[in-house]
This record gives structure tokens, C-alpha cells and sequence, in this order.
């Protein structure tokens, strides 16, 4: 079913936001997560991310527009074709004018209770005159016009339940010829018949849909502790997974416990996926000693290809080639299975090829210790420091179990410690 | 040991320090044969003579500048303001003299002067006499601040005061001068700047001034009966201001609330919770929340008068909502 796109509330005092730029255009495919359209508020420009999965249809927003909190700009559709149906449910929409929309009176509102009307369709109104009363769970509350004109349309009866940022009365400029009165769930059905040109499988579902598209955007900011945020980010906890499982704010230190709890629980996305790091140490007495005279005898291209075999042979990896990245001294070399060549001629791999496993040999840099290098494949850092070599493997966790990053690393520092044992 | 009042706890350290140094005297309205409204001075004119203890007419301004200038040429004299309240009439003589004489003269000339006064609400005595107003000396540097919280304070940080070379001012709560605490016999000096912690605990921190360690400590005790760990810290000057200690505190509790005569709006409670922020904003679990007498004149009605202070029960409502991680004056 087609899933409505609304101008989100970024911020507690919003009223509208500008739309900046789109990110997709009518008719794209958009999966949950993309970023879909940007948006300017007083304090910000965010991206919105899609909420479900389908095709942006019926974009009704122009960029550089400012659009009221609440207001559909565009569906997300089960079928690329859907621009039709804008025209239809255009010529059926409201008359033009100011939006007045359910305001927030509280900081936890998602919806206010429509008391009364003060003025009828066709009246004439002042922006400080009282347009309608709204009830929240804590008082009742008389919310002004805002605008001097005419009541264009009352889309909400007294009575009814509004979402916050939801469209309640539209003032115009001009006398109305034809003003609208209408309810919520009569607008909501309107809105469904339109929306049947683009979707057979058209149910009646909007407003929960809509309440809960608005209920799940995460909001600008997170209220917690210092002491709790400080904890989190020692911890590497993200406290967004609290606010998305609807945890109660503000997050106080107790709360990390269930954060903790839940991050068992929940497979995290790979872009935030945690950094395994594992180091060794052994002595360098007898490598220092093979790659001296390896250097002086081969040249440094045999002692990368030496090093990229002793680590390949080390490491597992299932069927086809394994390609070894060498990097020392700001160059980089591709080997080719360097585990069958012992001392013989490495293959070279073309560097576009993108290897498996990469090594940073600084034994002969100034650096002293390697934290968070991995941005590609698992990496191995080599270091040395007196007569003690460090090995340093760090890699994803979906990249390497913890069984087969120990075992690795073990391998390849007892290779490195003892090479000539392993190469002759 | 043995039990004494408050007051006698200031007439044995006065006539101690006098018995000690015979550059020590004490002038004020009513010090000699009434022996202040209070009673604290009794007796003192009997065994050191009116030439060191000086009745004066009702004149603050003029006697307080004449201790200022004794105190300058080789004098040490003991300032009795009859109430804190008076304190207005003095400002010139205590802050523009008194405060920047040392620092104007290069350090060649010292102001070693003890003004003692008092403070406190909930004696009746309406919007004139019952104000706390230390926070409006602590302001100004140069002058030193101390509130003692029983009569073990009131000797000895006043016995440390007498002996201190430049100026301090003292406040006493004026409904605690009947309280009995335990006081050793014989020399007892508290140092400046030493907090005192009243009251261990793991939850959360409750520094309260003067009166309102009392306060603080009943809390303490309705908290632990709900299994509510709080320790209670006297600081015991404000000025200086031991922060090592309430850091120490606050980074183990997480929490805090600052308890404090003085009407909360700019005043002792936002300071400490400012410095709180300042160097354990990192360590806070919840914001640290200040409690004052009201903003309003202290109103004379009984009924009226005994809200406008913090009491145990209003500092345990607060703590049970820190405690329980609720949103605090964030509306």
C-alpha cells in the first residue's frame, strides 16, 4: 500500500521547514533509510530518510519551498506510476490560503483534541482573534488564527483527535466562494480515493499510518545525562538504539544497562559494525636478521613479497585466489598467492584488484602505535620497537570470527618470529 | 564530652582569643551590659573591662569604620551586627575599606577585623530581620565568609577568624544560638576552606550552609529509610570554598542538590552548582538542583514564613525525583 511523505517536526518550535533539494526524483525506486529530501529549519539542515520501501510518487513539494509540519509532499507507492493521481486529488484538494495546523502545546504532544471551532466557514477572522480551542493530556488551550482573512475550510470537526503538525483550517486572503467544511476521516477517505488510481490494494489505514510515520521520525536530539552520553560513547554504546526502541528519555546511567541488553540483541548495521584488534608481540631478532640480508641479497620487493607470503600462508580464506596489499614507505604492491612462491619470483596483481588482507609494514616509520587503520579489507600493522616486533590486526567483525582473527594473527606472528622455518 | 550552646560556644572562643591577645576587642550595639539581644556576649565586660568591650550608640555605620580604622593601625577588633539584616548600612565601611585596604596598600597594611552577624528565617521577625544575606559578601573579594553549622563551628572557625589577618565575615543562624552540640575543652581551631562531610552516601550529594546542614541531615535520614544513600557536606566557609571535596562527592553520587538560606536567585546555591557544572559536568547523572529560601521578602505570617525555606521534607520530594531520573525545572 502507498505510504505518505510528510514534512517531519525536526524541532520543538517548528512550524514549517524548507525543502532544500530532493534527493530522488517521481518514479525512483527508494528502499527504507535512503535520504530522500533535505530539509532547512532555523537551526538546521538534516536529511530525511525514506520510512518504507516503493516508489516516490506524487511529489507535491517544490525545492525551496516552505512547507507546513505535517503536510504530505509525496507518496511512497508500490508502482512507479502514480503522477496521475496528484492532478486528481489537486483538483479535489483544498481551497488556497494559509495552512493553520494542530500546533504543539507540549513536548511530549503527538496528537490534541479538536474542543471547538470559534469561527464557522466564510467568516471573517483576525490573526489575534481565537481560531479554535485544543485540549492536551495537561489543559486546554485557546490557539490564535495567526493570519487576518477568511475562513477558506475547516478540515478538522470538534471532536476530533489531530495529529500535531496535522492541517486543521485554511485562511485565505480572499472572500471563499465555496467554503469547505469537512472532518478528518472524511479528508483521509478523499485522500484514499485518490490515491486507488495508483494502488488497487488501497486500504484504510492512512491515519495510523501517517500517526506512525510521525511517531518513529527520531527527533533532532536526544536528552540524556552527561554522565550517561559520556559513558555511552566510552562504552561504544549508540544511544539512538534506545530511542528507537522507544525507551523513555531522558537516558540516565541506568538506562545503559538496557541499551546494553538490547545491543545483544539487535545485529547492527555494518557502517557502525565494531573493530576487533588484536595485537602480538615477538622478537625480531631472527626476521631483522633474514630481511637484512634478504634486502641486501633480493632487493625490498622480495622482503614485501616474503612478508605478504609468510601472512598469506597464515591466513584462511576459502576457494580462488588471494591477493596480499603491501604497503611500506607510501607505496603499495598486490601479490598473488605470495604463499607458494617461498623465495622464488612473486606475481605481481594489478593494484585495482582489491585485495583480502593488507599490510602496513612501518617497521622503519617513526609511528609507535596504529589505532582504527581498517577502512577496506582485514589489516595487519607491523611495527617494531627495540628487539620487539608488534603485529596489529584489526578488522570488522563481520569480517573475521574472533576464532579466526586469533588464530591468524598467531600463525602469522610464530611465521614472522621464526621465518626461515617456514620458507625453506 | 560535653554539651554547649552555640552561644556559649562564641563567648568562650571571644573571651579565649581576648585572654590570648590584648589587641582583640569586641565593639557593637548592646555587647557590654546587655549582652547583645541574643545573649552571646554576657559577662565578657565583667572580666575584660568596657575599654575592650564597647558598647556603641546605634550607629553602624560609626562604629564599623572605627573598627576598620583600628584594625589598620594594630588593633584586632570583633564586630557584633546586632542582625545580618544591618549589614546594608555598612557596605561602604565593610566592602569599599575593609575588602581592598591589603590589596591597595600593596600588602603593607592588614584589615585583621571579625565582623560576626547573623542570619535565618522562621523567628518571626519579619522581612527586616530574618534575611540571609552572606551571598552579597561572598561576592566581593577580599572579604572571607564563614557559616558555622553547630556550635563546634561557630568556636572554632571563629577562633581561626579572630587569628586571621585580613577580614572575616561570620554568620550565625540566629534560631541555632540555643542548639547544643559536643565541643572539646580547650584550643579549637577549624581551618578555612576544609569542608566537612556530615554524612557518608553513594546516591546522591546534599551540600547545605549554616542551618541547612541540619536540614540536609534530616533528609539524609528520610532518604535511607527509602534506601537512599545520601551524603551531607558542610562546606563551613563559603569563602573560600572547599570544591575538592564536593567534586570528590558529586563524581561519586552523580547527583546533587545545593541547600541554602539565601534567597536562591543568584545566590550561594547557583554558585556551588555552577562550579559543580563547571568541573564534573562529565560525572552529572542529573541536573544539580538549587534550593533557596523563596524570592520574596521573608513574609512575617508563621504559615507563610516556615515555606519560604527549604525544609527535610521539600529536599527529600526533590531527591526522590532526581533519584528516579524525572525531568527537573525543565518545563
Amino acid at each position: 500500500m502507498p505510504h505518505d511523505v510528510i514534512m517531519p517536526a525536526l524541532g520543538m518550535a517548528q512550524d514549517t521547514g524548507i525543502l532544500v533539494s530532493w534527493l530522488k526524483r517521481p518514479g525512483d525506486a527508494v528502499v527504507i533509510g535512503d535520504a530522500l529530501f533535505e530539509v532547512e529549519t532555523d537551526k538546521a539542515t538534516m536529511e530525511v530518510e525514506a520510512q518504507h520501501s516503493g516508489f516516490l510518487t506524487n511529489v507535491d513539494a517544490s525545492e525551496g519551498a516552505e512547507v507546513p509540519v505535517g503536510r504530505v509532499i509525496a507518496v511512497i507507492s508500490e508502482t512507479a506510476e502514480g503522477a496521475v493521481a496528484v492532478q486528481i486529488e489537486q483538483n479535489d484538494g483544498p481551497p488556497d490560503g494559509h495552512a493553520i495546523i494542530m500546533p504543539a502545546l507540549g513536548m511530549a504532544q503527538d496528537t490534541g483534541l479538536l474542543v471547538n471551532w470559534l469561527k464557522q466557514p466564510g467568516d471573517i477572522v483576525g490573526a489575534d482573534e481565537v481560531l479554535f480551542e485544543v485540549e492536551t493530556d495537561k489543559s486546554t488551550m485557546e490557539v490564535l488564527a495567526g493570519f487576518d482573512g477568511f475562513v477558506a475550510a475547516l478540515l478538522v470537526q470538534a471532536g476530533e483527535e489531530v495529529p500535531v503538525g496535522h492541517d486543521v483550517a485554511i485562511i485565505s486572503i480572499s472572500k471563499p466562494s465555496n467554503p469547505v467544511q469537512q472532518s478528518l476521516s472524511a479528508a483521509k477517505q478523499v485522500r484514499s480515493k485518490a490515491l486507488q488510481v495508483v494502488s488497487a490494494s488501497t486500504e484504510l489505514e492512512e491515519s495510523a499510518a501517517l500517526s506512525k510515520a510521525t511517531a518513529s521520525l527520531p527527533s533532532a536530539r536526544i536528552l540524556a545525562s552527561p554522565k550517561a552520553r559520556r559513558l555511552a560513547q566510552e562504552r561504544g554504546l549508540d544511544l539512538r538504539y534506545l530511542e528507537e526502541a522507544g525507551h523513555p528519555q531522558p537516558f540516565h546511567v541506568e538506562d545503559l544497562a538496557v541499551l546494553e541488553e538490547l545491543k545483544r540483541h539487535t545485529p547492527m548495521p555494518a557502517s557502525s559494525m565494531s573493530i576487533r584488534r588484536l595485537t602480538a608481540r615477538v622478537s625480531s631478532e631472527q626476521f631483522s636478521e633474514f630481511s637484512e640480508w634478504a634486502g641486501t641479497q633480493l632487493g625490498n620487493t622480495k622482503t614485501g613479497a616474503l612478508i605478504a607470503g609468510l601472512a598469506a600462508g597464515s591466513f584462511s580464506q576459502g576457494q580462488g585466489d588471494l591477493v596480499v596489499a603491501y604497503h611500506q614507505f607510501g607505496t603499495v604492491q598486490n601479490f598473488k598467492n605470495p604463499q607458494h612462491f617461498g623465495l622464488g619470483n612473486p606475481v605481481l596483481e594489478d593494484l585495482k584488484t582489491s585485495p583480502a588482507l593488507l599490510i602496513y609494514d612501518l617497521r622503519h616509520s617513526p609511528i609507535i602505535s596504529v589505532e582504527n587503520c581498517l577502512e577496506g579489507p582485514p589489516t595487519v600493522t607491523l611495527l617494531s620497537q627495540d628487539d620487539d616486533l608488534t603485529l596489529t590486526l584489526e578488522c570488522r567483525t563481520d569480517q573475521m570470527s574472533a576464532e579466526a582473527a586469533i588464530y591468524f594473527l598467531s600463525e602469522f606472528a610464530g611465521r614472522m618470529k621464526q621465518p626461515l622455518r617456514h620458507l625453506l | 564530652m560535653r554539651q554547649i550552646t552555640l552561644s556559649t560556644a562564641v563567648n568562650e572562643a571571644i573571651a579565649e582569643e581576648m585572654r590570648r591577645d590584648e589587641t582583640i576587642f569586641l565593639i557593637g550595639e548592646d555587647v557590654a551590659e546587655a549582652g547583645t539581644p541574643f545573649k552571646i556576649t554576657s559577662g565578657l565586660v565583667e572580666e575584660f573591662g568596657t575599654d575592650r568591650v564597647i558598647d556603641t550608640p546605634i550607629s553602624e555605620p560609626g562604629f564599623m569604620g572605627i573598627a576598620v580604622g583600628a584594625a589598620m593601625t594594630g588593633s584586632r577588633p570583633i564586630v557584633d551586627l546586632m542582625f545580618g539584616d544591618f549589614i546594608f548600612l555598612i557596605m561602604d565601611q565593610l566592602c569599599n575599606q575593609a575588602a581592598k585596604t591589603h590589596y591597595m596598600s600593596g600588602g603593607k597594611l592588614n584589615v585583621p577585623l571579625v565582623l560576626r552577624t547573623n542570619m535565618g528565617a522562621t523567628r518571626r521577625s519579619a522581612a527586616q530581620h530574618s534575611q540571609s544575606l552572606h551571598a552579597i559578601v561572598a561576592h566581593i573579594p577580599g572579604l572571607k565568609v564563614a557559616m558555622p553549622s553547630s556550635a563546634l563551628e561557630a568556636k572554632g572557625l571563629l577562633k581561626t577568624a579572630i587569628r586571621d589577618n585580613n577580614p572575616v565575615v561570620i554568620f550565625e543562624d540566629k534560631l541555632m544560638y540555643q542548639d547544643k552540640a559536643e565541643v572539646p575543652e580547650g584550643e579549637l581551631l577549624i581551618p578555612f576552606g576544609v569542608a566537612n562531610v556530615k554524612r557518608e552516601g553513594a546516591d546522591i550529594t546534599l551540600v547545605g550552609t549554616s542551618s541547612m546542614v541540619q536540614v540536609a541531615e534530616k533528609a539524609a535520614e528520610i532518604l535511607a529509610a527509602e534506601g537512599i544513600s545520601a551524603e551531607v557536606i558542610d562546606p563551613r566557609t563559603i569563602v573560600p570554598l572547599d570544591m575538592d571535596t564536593i567534586n570528590t562527592s558529586v563524581r561519586k553520587t552523580s547527583r546533587c542538590i545545593v541547600i541554602d538560606e539565601g534567597h536562591q536567585s543568584f545566590g550561594i546555591t547557583s554558585e556551588i552548582a555552577s562550579r559543580i557544572m563547571e568541573q564534573s559536568f562529565y560525572y552529572l547523572d542529573g541536573p544539580v538542583v538549587r534550593m533557596g529560601a523563596m524570592d520574596v521578602p521573608i513574609p512575617f505570617s508563621p504559615a507563610l514564613e516556615d515555606i519560604t525555606v527549604p525544609t527535610p521534607e521539600r529536599v527529600v520530594a526533590v531527591a526522590r525525583r532526581l533519584m528516579a531520573g524525572e525531568m527537573i525545572n525543565a518545563t
